[in-house]
């Protein structure tokens, strides 16, 4: 067995930066961080090496938290953004945070077009069915009978959205679903998905204590998925159709599409080349 | 017409498979062999394909600024909805119809102002021939009139058809010397002296290609790209030219990505940029200003068409200056430079890398369709100096935290590229403090304000702010302020002025914000009269320098909404009526 | 035998036990702290107190516990093969368990449910292992863990009843 000297050359804490979360207590988004954090130092990241890009929401927040290069930016791109970080710097790792809304409402085209082009990124969405920061709106997750926002006093009405399936029509390299309440399962998810080639989608479910209180009942809802992942499209797809969102800690499908990887060229062509043939 | 260059302009026009698209640029390649400079546009219906088209040209032994008032010369492959182009095909008394009596008499659209006719058998005569094309003998016509040595052509026609074998080349070559001999029976035009062959070396080269080549120059490497007309040219000159000098171009799948994805790339330290038009610009405003708050070097092309929404996607007009200038929420200072011709496209692109490099900052490029999609035989641009360079922060000081977002004099923070150890830390689209981390404290936001402002206003632009040119006799009192592609008449209009010992001063300003009032009182110095020259509906430009610039009180503004390019005599009217 | 040791008797030498108590002590102190930060930056002054009383305490132990460690080349165990059988160490509260309401009361019982667990764990190495220096140095890991029970068990029989006052302000909108 290696040795803590050998190998721990990080400790979770030396991902975190020294900036106070604001999320509520109790909010799973913290866990999340905690097993981002843990992931990263089992696989003994640099944390220079590494970077989080995020969008807009509570858990949009977290590359500030991380000691990791980080950007936060606008609400819905951060797919975007990370895409073009790892497409020009394909040396970094780089993780993508954010929530439901951000990430499959707002940047719902750009989420399946990042499943689609299969970059080698890892996107962990914390999904708690609303939008905590604008004060507990519907989010594409929520259910359609839910009536506890002024915005949809009737509920939505419509059908939730459907994060994994839609993922794994759209091409996504690595589907697992997690709970929060399970951060260590969780970190060694996140680890599989880092590693795993292509674009690697990982839903958390993360409950919302303040606007969502009623899924403070996840924790003894959600269930260890049965089987283990298949690397068979069509399987996976039938499992996730029939799934009730609870199947969680285990990936879910792992595919062998390899990622979209434009490469640098080491050119020998210079720009009096491109200039020459302008010229009379 | 007052002649001051010595220059001929022809339109060569058809419906769709008449190939006068083809025409025009083989017209144009064998100018280009012949010495000539030139510039051609084209002009197009709606359909993808068969759809009429129309090819604007105007050759000269010197560099062409601009298209003239009128054409001289109207070569129809035939009719079909020519009347469609009438207005963009100015022609007068001396012009010349050349149509082909097998598709009946020239429309009376092209007809107002009794412009001469003539015929050409052109269907017929291909006919004669095997694999005979019409267009080719239109082409032996025209050159037969303006005097273009048949062996530039000769050279052209081998070169595009060497694919197709010799066969194909003998036919297009045998129905070009039979519009030579055609042509004999044709009236004059003015015709160009064949040039020596020793002349200044020459590009051929596209406002959109030019942009592509000032962007690689400047250093950009990273370019992400979804196609909308007319930008599309940059993008596809650029995905091969960039893997060829080690960068990248990746296709996108909307606007709102592609401004992220170069967002992402420059954070990762490789200049980045894309180009779009109007619908595009608009879609990216929001996360232009998110590079404005978190620093993000970025060039954004916009080739603008007629607005607004959809508007007419093919053609051309000068007004995105307010969304470029204005369309960003919040205060967020950010570059806006003008390309002002096809060739100033590179100088332009290639300095505003320089310029968003240099303050951390995206900076807007606008060109448009006029002189984007149109070709020119320019002199060879000048090699620039103009390399992107950020100012990085490469190594962590002991003992001290990095701040990303630190006070400076300059304003601009030494940058910290991810892969550097000791330096890692946020960039934030959220108000932040030195560190970046978010705050909403009065004192943080206003101290970034301050600091995201001085940047731009404490930067050295030299003298590239703006084109000032005057009358060779001297400025006098008066001045044409314009922007973009109306610098191109202006600048001819000028020359007329000069022809015949007129004063006047032509201010064309390439550098649109920030605005630079203390240079632009100098360059009004003596002057108590000003024109303003733009294409805009509701005369943008002009309300820009009244909010920002004092000009005389005796400023007129002349403005019109796209398509239609002014011409020369159309400014110098204006002049005039307001001399008299 | 106890229940929150994996697979009972599995740990038998001292570098093992370490690694493991190391894990522990870090997290636990590392999650009063959190917990203590996300209390103080909600305004939670009195349970903020509490977390951070426990952080500091645990930060004692976790300081001596280094100590020892640097004796020793201790193996490296990936956060999900540690020998707990829960997921995050015993002592580490589970984040999801608080909540902005929480009074001071059920603070400590919370932090009381983990210090018992850490106790047991401790205690259940003691038990089973086959080592006697491994078993003399979990038994005193477990009494340490006592102390704090202790503590807090006594802070439970003199704290008055809860402060049970809700917060009258709606929650805020932000981005």
């Amino acid at each position: 067995m290696e040795t803590t000297a050998q190998k721990k050359k990080y400790a979770a804490k030396d991902y975190k930066s020294d900036l106070k979360p604001i999320w509520c207590p109790g909010c799973g988004d913290y866990t999340v961080l905690n097993s981002i954090t843990r992931a990263l130092a089992e696989l003994a990241l640099p944390p220079e090496q590494v970077a989080v890009v995020s969008g807009i929401g509570c858990s949009s927040r977290i590359p500030a938290y991380t000691s990791v290069y980080g950007f936060h930016g606008v609400h819905g791109r951060a797919l975007p953004v990370a895409t073009g970080l790892k497409l020009a710097r394909p040396d970094l790792t780089v993780l993508v945070t954010g929530g439901d809304g951000d990430g499959f409402s707002i940047g719902g085209n750009h989420f399946l077009h990042a499943c689609r082009r299969n970059v080698d990124l890892t996107y962990i969405v914390m999904d708690n069915q609303v939008y905590g920061m604008t004060k507990g709106q519907a989010s594409p997750t929520t259910a359609p009978d839910w009536e506890g926002s002024k915005l949809t006093p009737e509920g939505t009405g419509i059908n939730p959205f459907q994060p994994l399936v839609v993922g794994l029509a759209s091409g996504a390299n690595f589907i697992a679903r997690v709970s929060s309440s399970d951060p260590i399962n969780m970190a060694r998810i996140i680890v599989e998905a880092i590693q795993h080639p292509g674009f690697s989608l990982v839903q958390v479910l993360s409950p919302c204590v303040t606007f969502r209180p009623e899924q403070a009942e996840w924790r003894d809802i959600v269930r260890t998925a049965v089987v283990d992942y298949t690397d068979d499209a069509a399987r996976a797809a039938r499992r996730l159709m029939t799934d009730d969102g609870f199947n969680v800690g285990k990936v879910l499908f792992k595919g062998s599409r390899p990622p979209f990887r434009p490469e640098f060229e080491h050119s020998h062509g210079s720009v009096a080349e491109l200039e020459a043939r302008f010229m009379l | 017409m007052l002649v001051t260059i010595n220059s001929v302009s022809l339109v060569i026009a058809g419906s769709g498979g008449a190939g006068v698209v083809t025409a025009g640029s083989l017209l144009l390649d064998a100018a280009a062999k012949a010495g000539w400079y030139a510039l051609m546009s084209r002009s197009s219906g709606p359909q993808i394909r068969g759809g009429e088209a129309a090819a604007m040209l105007r050759f000269a032994t010197e560099p062409v600024m601009s298209h003239d008032d009128s054409f001289h010369l109207l070569m129809a492959i035939d009719w079909d909805n020519i009347t469609r182009f009438s207005a963009e095909i100015p022609l007068t008394a001396e012009s010349l119809i050349v149509g082909d009596p097998a598709h009946g008499e020239a429309p009376a659209g092209l007809l107002k102002n009794n412009p001469r006719q003539a015929a050409l058998a052109m269907s017929d005569i291909a006919a004669k021939i095997e694999n005979g094309r019409p267009n080719m003998v239109a082409l032996g016509a025209i050159a037969a009139l303006i005097g273009l040595p048949p062996g530039a052509m000769q050279a052209v026609v081998e070169d595009n058809l060497k694919r197709k074998g010799q066969a194909a080349i003998d036919a297009s070559m045998a129905a070009f010397h039979a519009g030579i001999a055609a042509a004999a029976d044709l009236p004059a035009i003015p015709q160009l002296p064949a040039v020596a062959a020793a002349t200044a070396p020459r590009w051929s080269i596209t406002g959109n290609e030019a942009t592509g080549l000032g962007a690689i120059r400047g250093g950009v490497r990273f370019v992400a790209a979804y196609p909308i007309t007319p930008a599309t040219e940059v993008l596809e000159w650029l995905a091969p030219s960039l893997a060829k000098v080690g960068g990248m171009l990746v296709q996108a799948e909307d606007e709102l990505a592609s401004i992220n994805q170069i967002i992402g790339a420059s954070y990762g330290g490789v200049p980045a940029m894309t180009a779009t038009s109007g619908p595009g610009l608009s879609l990216m405003i929001e996360s232009l200003g998110l590079a404005v708050a978190a620093e993000v070097p970025l060039v954004v092309v916009d080739v603008m068409r007629v607005g607004p929404s959809t508007g007419i996607a093919t053609k051309s007009e000068q007004s995105d200056l307010n969304i470029a200038v204005y369309g960003l929420h919040g205060d967020a200072p950010h570059i806006v430079v003008a390309a002002n011709s096809v060739s100033d496209c590179l100088f332009t692109t290639q300095w505003a890398v320089h310029l968003a490099e240099a303050m951390q900052v995206p900076a807007l490029v606008l060109t448009d369709q006029a002189m984007g999609q149109a070709r020119a035989i320019v002199p060879k641009p000048a090699e620039l100096a103009f390399i992107g360079q950020r100012l990085t922060a490469t190594a962590a000081v002991e003992g001290e935290r990095y701040k990303r977002y630190a006070m400076t004099g300059s304003g601009v923070s030494p940058m910290a590229i991810p892969g550097t150890p000791g330096l890692t830390h946020t960039a934030d689209g959220l108000e932040h403090n030195e560190f970046g981390t978010p705050s909403s404290q009065a004192s943080d936001h206003l101290a970034q304000m301050d600091k995201r402002s001085r940047k731009l206003t404490q930067f050295t632009y030299g003298d590239h702010w703006a084109d000032i040119e005057d009358s060779e006799v001297g400025a006098g009192d008066t001045a044409i302020i314009t922007w973009g592609s109306s610098t191109g008449p202006a600048r001819e209009a000028l020359r007329r002025i000069s022809a015949t010992g007129g004063k006047a001063r032509l201010i064309s300003v390439r550098l649109i914000a920030p605005v630079q009032p203390e240079k632009m009182a100098a360059a009004l110095q003596g002057i108590n009269r000003v024109l303003v020259v733009e294409q805009s509906h509701s005369g943008q430009f002009h309300r820009m320098l009244r909010a920002f610039y004092d000009l005389p009180k005796d400023t007129h503004a002349l403005h019109q909404g796209g398509p239609l390019a002014f011409g020369p005599g159309q400014i110098l009217e204006q002049l005039n009526v307001w001399s008299a | 035998m106890s229940d929150e040791v994996k697979d009972a008797g599995a740990i038998d030498t001292l570098p093992e036990l370490l690694a493991h108590a190391l894990a522990m002590e870090t997290e636990a102190t590392e999650r009063y702290g959190e917990l203590a930060d996300q209390m103080e930056t909600h305004r939670k002054t009195k349970v903020a107190a509490i977390f951070r009383r426990l952080e500091k305490e645990e930060r004692v132990h976790l300081v001596e516990l280094t100590h020892m460690c640097s004796q020793h080349d201790l193996p490296h165990y990936a956060p999900w093969d540690f020998k707990w059988s829960t997921g995050e160490s015993p002592e580490a509260i589970d984040i999801g368990k608080v909540s902005y309401q929480l009074s001071v009361r059920d603070a400590v019982k919370l932090a009381l449910e983990h210090e018992r667990r850490a106790a047991d764990f401790y205690g259940g190495i003691a038990q089973n292992t086959t080592d006697t220096e491994v078993s003399i140095l979990a038994s005193q890991f477990a009494a340490e863990e006592r102390e704090h029970i202790g503590w807090l068990e006594n802070f439970l029989a003199e704290a008055g009843p809860d402060d049970t006052a809700e917060d009258p302000d709606p929650p805020l909108s932000q981005e």
